[in-house]
């Protein structure tokens, strides 16, 4: 087609009568290639697994002894239908705040804790009640299970937030989600270690500093990212907690 | 073209332009949201949060791809330069669905903690020095605010306010902002990618984007406008027997200015080749009801004095023309715009 025949459109003007099939077809493959993209991207996202806040128990109530460090745990001492005498609980406060300000001067005591459960599998966490509804005093000392060591392990997996993990998010780990695990871990959530290979048939461990307090701030940089870890496994109550130094932390990818 | 600004001068094209670009964002956002979370056979539900931002981003993402995608296109087959009519309202609705997307992430992701979330959106990850992990949200509100700053400007106001060189400059940030998007998305939701689904759909259109500006690079090589012979002071344009009625031919002087050469009622007249308006190439355009008509947005100027029909008052500069032999030159020193030059007759040939 030379110059002079190719048709000309002009914004204001009529469409050129040679350029009305052609638009047309750009405009349906517009508006199928937006369709099919839709179905393609929407539907093959990945399955984040089945977690989540499990307000369809309701509201849980039990009682247990306060362990505050590394994390905010509750020992059961007296539980319900949904929680049993001797689990070992890792709380948590509401949104992206841990327990540990509210629970940290109860170490040793026994609580009334209140509050709505999350779980992943295996992985529990009670997120309590906002301001004092959620734990009450009961104004008496009880026993902390002492801890167990199981010596040194080179595991491979994912530091996460607990929370997120256990389904406050869903997807709640990787690295599209990294700034969110990083921002709930500097809120004292407990952070849990996804490993690749089960010990003892668990696969979710709290973790902790090698001192035995909160995790170091230095691990931030490695959490959502494959690793590899070097670290103290102890057994406190029925809960698995890795002592971690962030100097015995390898990116694998 | 316009002699006062109004937020938008609709004609039946533009509504026919959005009308299309509407329903095809709409039913994208339709199926994302609505359809595809009953087809997935996943065991866990995804957040609808987390699901509507990655419905509004990848939706950002190929508006954008078929955005880039537009200008080259219209260098390859003219029949797409319609698409290039209304762009700008394209580009609006992107920066919208892409402030949409990053509205589902701040108010998710980054809320819910004692900080204010668009703090913690900068705070919560800073392993800028690791490539896994690296936090990719400062691509994504780098890009977004890109788009806001294409958006605010694409007004004409903006245009003629900042000068259309200037302007245009700006509007390239559509660049950084989509190599911006790549590393947003790609140091972000692909790492952590089983299916892989979407990774190759985001990989295709990025390709796609890529590989038409090279095609069209390398059309531009081949088929671009000829260099003027400058060995004189008259530029060399073309032999008289290539000039076509109502159409030019463009020659590049050794600055890079283009000017056009149009043949008018059998008279030649040359103007500067970029539109007062948005730099439009106006030798690419043709001569409708004796005025010079842009390909991109049909502004019109008169080919012997540059000056747009009043009341418009555009002006483009002019050059001389003249005639050796049978060999078209013009003169390349620029008249100021709105200059009048006499038109130089073509020599009657035989039998015409």
């Amino acid at each position: 087609m030379s110059k002079s025949d190719a048709p000309f459109f002009v914004g204001y003007l009529n469409i050129p009568k040679g350029l009305k099939g052609f638009l047309l077809k750009v405009s349906l493959l517009l508006f199928f290639g937006f369709t099919a993209g839709a179905l393609l991207a929407g539907a093959t996202q990945d399955d984040p697994g089945q977690a989540g806040f499990r307000f369809d128990f309701g509201r849980q109530t039990v009682e247990g002894v306060i362990q505050a460090k590394p994390y905010p745990l509750l020992h059961v001492t007296k539980g319900n239908e949904r929680i049993e005498i001797g689990e070992t609980l890792m709380l948590t406060g509401q949104g992206k705040s841990g327990a540990m300000a509210s629970i940290a001067a109860l170490e040793g005591t026994v609580i009334e804790a209140t509050g709505i459960l999350l779980n992943r599998g295996e992985l529990r966490m009670l997120q309590l009640l906002g301001g004092n509804r959620g734990f009450k005093s009961l104004e008496t000392d009880g026993p902390v299970p002492a801890s167990e060591s199981l010596g040194t392990w080179r595991l491979q997996g994912e530091i996460c937030d607990g929370k997120c993990l256990a389904g406050a998010m869903q997807p709640g780990r990787g690295l599209a989600h990294k700034a969110c695990a990083n921002l709930c871990l500097i809120g004292d959530i407990p952070p849990v270690f996804v490993s690749s290979q089960p010990i003892d048939g668990e696969e979710y461990f709290l973790v902790g500093s090698v001192e035995g307090g909160s995790l170091s701030a230095a691990a931030y940089d490695y959490v959502g990212n494959f690793v590899e870890i070097e670290a103290a496994l102890e057994r406190q109550g029925d809960l698995m907690v890795l002592k971690l130094d962030p100097k015995r932390i390898k990116v694998i990818r | 073209m316009s002699v006062k600004y109004i937020p938008v001068q609709w004609n039946s094209n533009k509504w026919k332009y959005n009308a299309i670009m509407l329903a095809s964002v709409f039913v994208y956002l339709l199926i994302f949201i609505e359809l595809t979370p009953g087809i997935m056979d996943n065991e866990g539900r995804i957040n609808t949060q987390v699901h509507n931002a990655r419905a509004f981003g990848s939706c950002a993402f190929f508006m954008l791809s078929v955005i880039l995608c537009i200008g080259p296109l219209a260098r390859l087959d003219r029949r797409f330069l319609p698409l290039l009519y209304n762009r700008r309202h394209f580009g609006v609705m992107t920066a919208f669905v892409a402030i949409t997307h990053a509205g589902y992430i701040v108010d998710w992701y980054f809320a819910f903690s004692k900080s204010n979330k668009y703090e913690a959106l900068l705070f919560a990850n800073t392993s800028f020095s690791q490539v896994s992990g690296f936090p990719f949200e400062v691509f994504g509100i780098f890009a977004l605010l890109c788009l806001i700053i294409l958006a605010a400007t694409s007004h004409d106001f903006w245009l003629k306010f900042l000068s259309p060189p200037v302007w245009k400059s700006i509007h390239y940030l559509i660049y950084a902002a989509y190599i911006a998007v790549i590393a947003h998305v790609s140091l972000g939701i692909l790492q952590d990618q089983q299916n892989h689904v979407f990774t190759l759909t985001f990989v295709a259109a990025g390709l796609c984007v890529a590989i038409l500006h090279l095609l069209a690079a390398l059309h531009e090589r081949k088929h671009g406008d000829a260099a003027g012979d400058t060995s004189g002071d008259w530029i060399a344009v073309c032999n008289i027997s290539e000039m076509n009625e109502g159409f030019a031919n463009i020659v590049t002087l050794s600055g890079g200015e283009r000017v056009a050469v149009f043949l008018h009622q059998g008279k030649l007249s040359a103007i500067s080749n970029a539109c007062a308006h948005q730099n439009g190439p106006l030798g690419e355009g043709k001569i409708i009801q004796c005025l010079v008509t842009c390909p991109w947005h049909g502004f019109q100027y008169d080919v012997t004095n540059g000056r747009s029909p009043a009341p418009f008052t555009e002006m483009v500069p002019t050059y001389r023309v003249k005639l050796v032999g049978d060999q078209v030159m013009i003169d390349p020193d620029a008249n100021p715009p709105g200059t009048f030059v006499e038109p130089v007759p073509m020599p009657i040939t035989e039998g015409a």
